[in-house]
């Protein structure tokens, strides 16, 4: 799993832009964070993609865009996963690494969960 | 002040003085004022042509070619245009008409998304949804188009924005991003490598046509002695009878330039991205590469380049030559300059029917040192990217990376405008230009004397070719047979017309389109079998040549 962070213009059609990218390097997104962020009129979006290859490629096509204003290849030790969980009685949040949210998911067996990855 | 008078402020101010354009209900506003304003407004005949124009514009004279279209079926027919220029980095603007910014996304008479549908084709875009920000945004458009890699841009203007009264402009342009880092830290590697090869090869790509370094190119090339090649969209960046200059690389490449390819110990490689239809399969490419590119994602891209060197091509290869040791040819550039002659061969074939390399062959000998070519698509292109002498202050423009029938004629027509006094021919195949004809009308009314050199065989003979090479001789979907008749349908354009039949009127024919100050067509009937061989093929695990009647012996 790597996972690219990037700072972005927060205007409509930059998701489109960058989702573009990935489809033209068809390269499938894992999960994906996006948020306003500490600089006003710019956003921050965090995803995760499988091999080190596709996030190279993905990095080289981002840095390209007008629209976006930073990207990286963000370190494992910043990385932070998150999951939501739910079954029949009521939901709970998951916050730790990503094998610690993985195997809690894994041990629990919710009957629904969405997780993701963030970093900073 | 109007939307459309700052709009038209904006062009003046970027030494804007044509477009090529196309009118409609979301642009009237503009063209209303435009009507009066100190831009020339030249009306195409479909809006794909307004981009090819702009785009045949921009690559003569280095800077923004306009083109303009109205919301809906107007913009969507740009899109094959700007898909051209961004495939061959050339810096279009395009605007276009969009429904009012209040229903937007109500699909409205007229409406479609096409800044949506701009995006992946185009360096970037913007939907002006704030009269605010016009003056701005228009100004940011040009600046990145021209900033870095060239590339289109194109900007959408609904209708709301072009009549609303803009009092209070935003200023603060966008700062163009554009991937480029200069990034010369291994230029001492680059330049040990030059130093030390035994074998180099310089290859010249698009690049360096864009940044204009050919005469430096050459400086470089005479110090260390290294032979010169290029790829098709090189063509034309460096003189073609220079000695060390071996010619067009790639699957329709010289044997010459490809076995230099093949051969040399260190490639130089500038502005080239190394597409599939130059290098064939990376893996084949087992020689140390220096890569030069402005666009530091092409670096490595397709080819991992043992040293990388991100920068405008002429800046870099200048910082090389101010470093470099001049050192003297030895045996490879003996070797391969022997070669080169023994590539050449005689072009002045007295087949009847005539030989397609005969026409190019009096294309080379009759027109003036800086006359243009553009080219069409399929067989016609690949004859003239192959034999066409690109000497002196020639310049070659082509549809390389998108592969666009139907681009010569507009291009033509948009690079004549831009060099009036320069000769320009359009080298065409039947196929291709029956998609865009109508431009002849535009030819005419805006008296604009290009020259269309029609390489008629009936045929959409590369599609013909592909089939008797690949496909078991099993011919389908290409025969155009005898329809039109081109120099009727020339003349009922109003463009003059003679037609070439017989190899003796060949001669005869070209010499009047080329001091025709008329637009001129030339109706060459050509040999329909004639296929364009050499074709080279380079594979991971070796090169294959169908070799026709090419004779050359240089391998052995
Ligand atoms: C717009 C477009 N459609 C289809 C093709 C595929 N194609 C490539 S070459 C070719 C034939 C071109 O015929 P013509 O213009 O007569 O040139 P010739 O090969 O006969 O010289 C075709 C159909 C293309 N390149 N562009
Ligand atoms: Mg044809």
């Amino acid at each position: 799993m790597e996972v690219i962070s990037m700072i972005v213009n927060d205007e409509f059609g930059v998701m489109q832009r960058v989702m573009g990218e990935f489809t033209r390097k068809k390269i499938n997104v894992e999960t994906i964070v996006v948020g306003k962020c500490e600089i006003v009129g710019k956003a921050r979006i965090v995803l995760s993609v499988k091999e080190r290859k596709q996030a190279e490629q993905a990095v080289e096509r981002l840095g390209r865009l007008q629209d976006v204003v930073q990207v990286e290849i963000v370190d494992e030790t910043r990385h932070e996963a998150y999951a939501l969980v739910a079954n029949s009685f009521g939901k709970a949040r998951l916050i730790g690494s990503l094998e610690e949210v993985g195997s809690l998911i894994d041990t629990t067996k919710p009957d629904r969960f969405v997780k993701t990855v963030n970093a900073l | 002040m109007r939307g459309s008078e700052v709009l038209i402020n904006v062009l003046r101010d970027e030494g804007v003085n044509v477009v090529f354009g196309y009118p409609g209900g979301a642009m009237l506003p503009l063209y209303d004022d435009l009507r009066c304003a100190d831009v020339r407004h030249i009306l195409v005949r479909h809006e794909q042509c307004a981009a090819h124009m702009a785009d045949g514009f921009a690559r003569v004279l280095k800077r923004p070619g306009v083109c303009m279209a109205t919301s809906g079926a107007g913009a969507t027919n740009l899109v094959t245009g700007i898909a051209t220029a961004f495939l061959d980095s050339s810096p279009v603007i395009a605007l276009t008409g969009q429904v009012p910014t209040g229903i937007i996304g109500n699909d409205a008479f007229q409406e479609a998304d096409i800044f949506s549908l701009m995006i992946p084709i185009t360096k970037h875009n913007f939907r002006i949804m704030n009269s605010a920000t016009l003056s701005n945004d228009l100004r940011s458009a040009f600046s990145i188009a021209m900033t870095g890699r060239y590339g289109p841009v194109q900007v959408d203007l609904p209708r709301d924005i072009l009549t609303c009264d803009v009092s209070s402009p935003i200023e603060g342009r966008k700062i163009p991003t554009n991937g480029t880092r200069e990034d010369l830290t291994e230029l001492p590697q680059a330049v040990q490598l030059l130093e030390s090869a035994e074998r180099p090869l310089i290859l010249v790509g698009g690049g360096a046509v864009w940044s204009g370094c050919g005469p430096n190119i050459i400086q470089l090339a005479e110090m260390i002695a290294s032979p010169v090649a290029t790829t098709l969209m090189g063509k034309s960046a460096v003189s073609e009878d220079h000695p060390l200059v071996l010619g067009m690389v790639g699957m329709h490449g010289r044997r010459v330039a490809n076995y230099a390819l093949e051969e040399c110990d260190v490639l130089l490689a500038i502005g080239t991205r190394f597409s599939d239809r130059m290098i064939g399969e990376p893996a084949s490419c087992r020689t140390k590469v220096i890569h030069i590119d402005i666009d530091t994602g092409e670096l490595g891209k397709n080819v991992r380049p043992t040293v990388a060197l991100g920068g405008d091509a002429g800046r870099v290869i200048r910082t090389i030559i101010s470093t470099i040791r001049s050192k003297k040819g030895g045996a490879w550039t003996e070797r391969m300059s022997l070669l080169k002659k023994e590539c050449a061969c005689n072009l002045d074939l007295p087949d009847n029917p005539i030989k397609p390399q005969k026409v190019i062959y009096e294309l080379s000998k009759h027109l003036p040192d800086d006359a243009i070519v553009t080219t069409e698509v399929g067989q016609c292109q690949m004859f003239a990217a192959h034999y066409f002498e690109a000497t002196g202050k020639r310049q070659f423009i082509t549809p390389g990376g998108l592969g666009t029938m139907g681009f010569g004629l507009p291009a033509a027509i948009g690079a004549k405008v831009a060099a009036p006094d320069r000769c320009v021919v359009d080298v065409a195949g039947d196929g291709s230009l029956l998609m865009v004809c109508q431009e002849m009308a535009t030819a005419v009314e805006e008296d604009i004397p290009v020259f269309i050199c029609l390489l008629n065989n009936g045929r959409l003979g590369m599609i013909r070719q592909l089939q008797n090479q690949f496909y078991g001789k099993r011919l389908f979907a290409e025969d155009l047979g005898s329809s039109p008749d081109f120099v009727k349908l020339a003349e009922a354009f109003g463009v003059r017309s003679a037609r070439a039949k017989d190899p003796k009127d060949l001669e005869s024919v070209i010499e009047e389109g080329i001091t025709s100050d008329r637009p001129f067509l030339a109706d060459v009937w050509i040999d329909r079998e004639e296929e364009v061989l050499p074709m080279t093929m380079r594979a991971e695990s070796g090169t294959r040549v169908i070799a026709g009647k090419c004779a050359w012996k240089g391998v052995c």
